[in-house]
């Protein structure tokens, strides 16, 4: 049979955002697919360079809308080993709060995503509807449902006081009844079961050779998660499960977050009911000392790194970003391999994919001759923005 | 784990008698919370220019332009159209001059609509001018 080659993308009615794929297809089934970036790049991390490191809190903080908060602490967290600053505990645990908040508002927004992929959309909506509660959590924490900037260097913004704290265990209560319904959904209702057992296939060996990250590398069987290999802020203090699956399809994944759903709201209890009394941060120094680090974070998508250089002024050299959806699109590829094009969107929501935050880096290709090229950007205007260029364009048709 | 077919019956039913999630909004709305970060506004009174809000400020939205160095006058604009809301201005601000409102709905037009503007007259002494002013 002859092999076609289709593009999904960039601009695709099954893609949430600008991403470009393209499937090689030998009748119904893809033989081999191929994931071209580029088309969200926003320059934040050369931005990054010239702005001052409180400045960059909220820059970094909007890689993302969905784990803002993930970003922020893995970039806050490196400036603070920089400058070797011990953050008072009340400071950690009310960033953790905030952390597991928003990877329970990831994971029913992502739980809500995969069932409308897979067609079920009574879900879909039900988990969203779910999610509000969160979100207004979050908004009573910080001010904010989506940015919360409850982070700053040293500590955090925001304290928690005595109502705030009954309203989180308020919510968590109900999200808990809900979410144990929902897994007795998810697992026992035949054609949800049947649309996403053994779609996606990714194999153990080919988790790690791959550089999976997050539930992705969770749901095949590896035990790996920052959160006990590399304890940040205090969660070598935290009693939690790290949760795996073994199925390696897109239904282990769906078990991994609702899982992981459960443990957060046991994390959220735990520290609600432990927060220690005192100051929730320390004055953080303006310059930084030349220097550079590295720091770790888990995000509801999986291992989020951060790489800073310090140079002696009140800005940093160079910030780099790998976000988790970075490191699982060599997987992707893999689990597309042999599935039904009917599964592409499936498989590719369920690695939860956050275009914009993997986005950091673009090659200019010569489409004839296939070499790359270095433009500035005062040259990239000249070439594509001219209105000389414009006003000789051809219509093709 | 047993299969059980049309699980979800139950529940869709039960939701059939629910009131809406949603509410009619631009006839109801909702509360915001407590420390809602809104708009940006400047108590001039309390304002001793000393330029840390300008200076944080990631959108670089503050500027203050010096009117008259002998008169200690002062003008600070506030562009709301680049702010994005972070309070950061707040917190770098040593003598609480700065704070955010309630105030969300400030969807307008044209972006010039958006620029609060205040003209002041520094203090000579902080503390005493802000009771009195």
């Amino acid at each position: 049979m002859k092999k076609i080659t289709i593009p999904i993308g960039p601009q695709h009615p099954a893609l949430k955002e600008p991403i470009s794929l393209r499937i090689t297809i030998e009748g119904e089934v893809v033989k081999h697919a191929d994931v071209r970036l580029g088309y969200n790049h926003r320059g934040i991390e050369k931005l990054a360079e010239s702005r001052t490191y409180i400045q960059n809190i909220y820059l970094v903080e909007r890689i993302c809308g969905i784990c803002s908060h993930s970003h922020t602490t893995c970039y806050v967290q490196g400036v603070e080993k920089l400058c070797g600053l011990e953050v008072p505990k009340r400071g950690l645990y009310i960033r953790m709060l905030v952390c597991e908040l928003e990877r329970i508002h990831s994971h029913l927004l992502w739980l809500g995503v995969a069932a409308h992929e897979a067609g079920f959309d009574s879900l879909f909506m039900y988990t969203w509807r779910d999610r509000e509660v969160v979100m207004d959590l979050l908004e009573i924490i910080s001010g904010n449902r989506v940015h919360y900037a409850i982070n700053t260097i040293g500590g955090v913004r925001r304290n928690l006081n005595e109502i705030q704290k009954e309203k989180i265990l308020e919510g968590i209560k109900f999200l808990k009844k809900r979410t144990e319904y929902y897994t007795n959904l998810g697992t026992t209702e035949p054609t949800f079961v049947a649309r996403i057992a053994g779609v996606g296939i990714l194999p153990k060996e080919k988790a790690i050779a791959l550089c999976a990250v997050g539930p992705t590398l969770r749901a095949s069987g590896v035990s790996s998660d920052i959160r006990k290999d590399d304890p940040y802020a205090a969660y070598d203090e935290i009693p939690f499960d790290l949760c795996t699956a073994d199925t390696c399809d897109v239904l282990g994944r769906v078990v991994v977050r609702v899982k992981e759903l459960i443990e957060s709201y046991k994390i959220v209890e735990y520290i609600i009911k432990n927060l220690p009394q005192g100051e929730i941060k320390v004055k953080a120094p303006r310059k930084i000392q030349p220097a550079e680090v590295v720091s770790r974070y888990e995000a509801p998508r999986g291992e989020n790194i951060h790489y800073i250089k310090s140079n002696g002024t009140d800005k940093p050299e160079r910030l780099k970003v790998r976000a988790p959806t970075l490191a699982n699109y060599p997987a992707t590829i893999e689990m597309l391999k042999n599935c039904f094009v009917a599964d592409i969107p499936l498989i590719f929501a369920a690695i939860d994919p956050c275009i914009c935050c993997a986005e950091r880096f673009v090659e200019l290709i010569d489409a004839k001759k296939g070499n790359s090229t270095v433009l500035s950007m005062a040259e990239i205007r000249k070439k594509y923005y001219s209105t000389e260029t414009k006003r000789n364009v051809v219509w093709p048709l | 784990m047993k299969l059980k077919p049309a699980a979800f019956i139950p529940e869709l039913l039960r939701h059939l008698f629910k009131r809406p999630a949603t509410i009619e909004y631009p006839f109801e709305k909702l509360k915001v919370p407590d420390d809602f970060r809104g708009t940006p506004v400047l108590k001039s009174e309390l304002c001793i220019v000393c330029r840390a809000c300008v200076r944080d400020c990631p959108a670089f939205a503050i500027e203050i332009e010096t009117l008259s160095e002998e008169e200690k006058k002062y003008k600070m604009t506030i562009h709301n159209d680049r702010c994005i809301h972070c309070a950061q201005c707040v917190e770098s601000c040593p003598t609480k001059a700065l704070f955010m409102n309630d105030e969300f709905e400030i969807a307008t037009d044209s972006r010039l609509k958006l620029k609060a503007e205040y003209t002041y007259t520094r203090p000579k002494k902080s503390g005493q001018q802000s009771q009195t002013g």
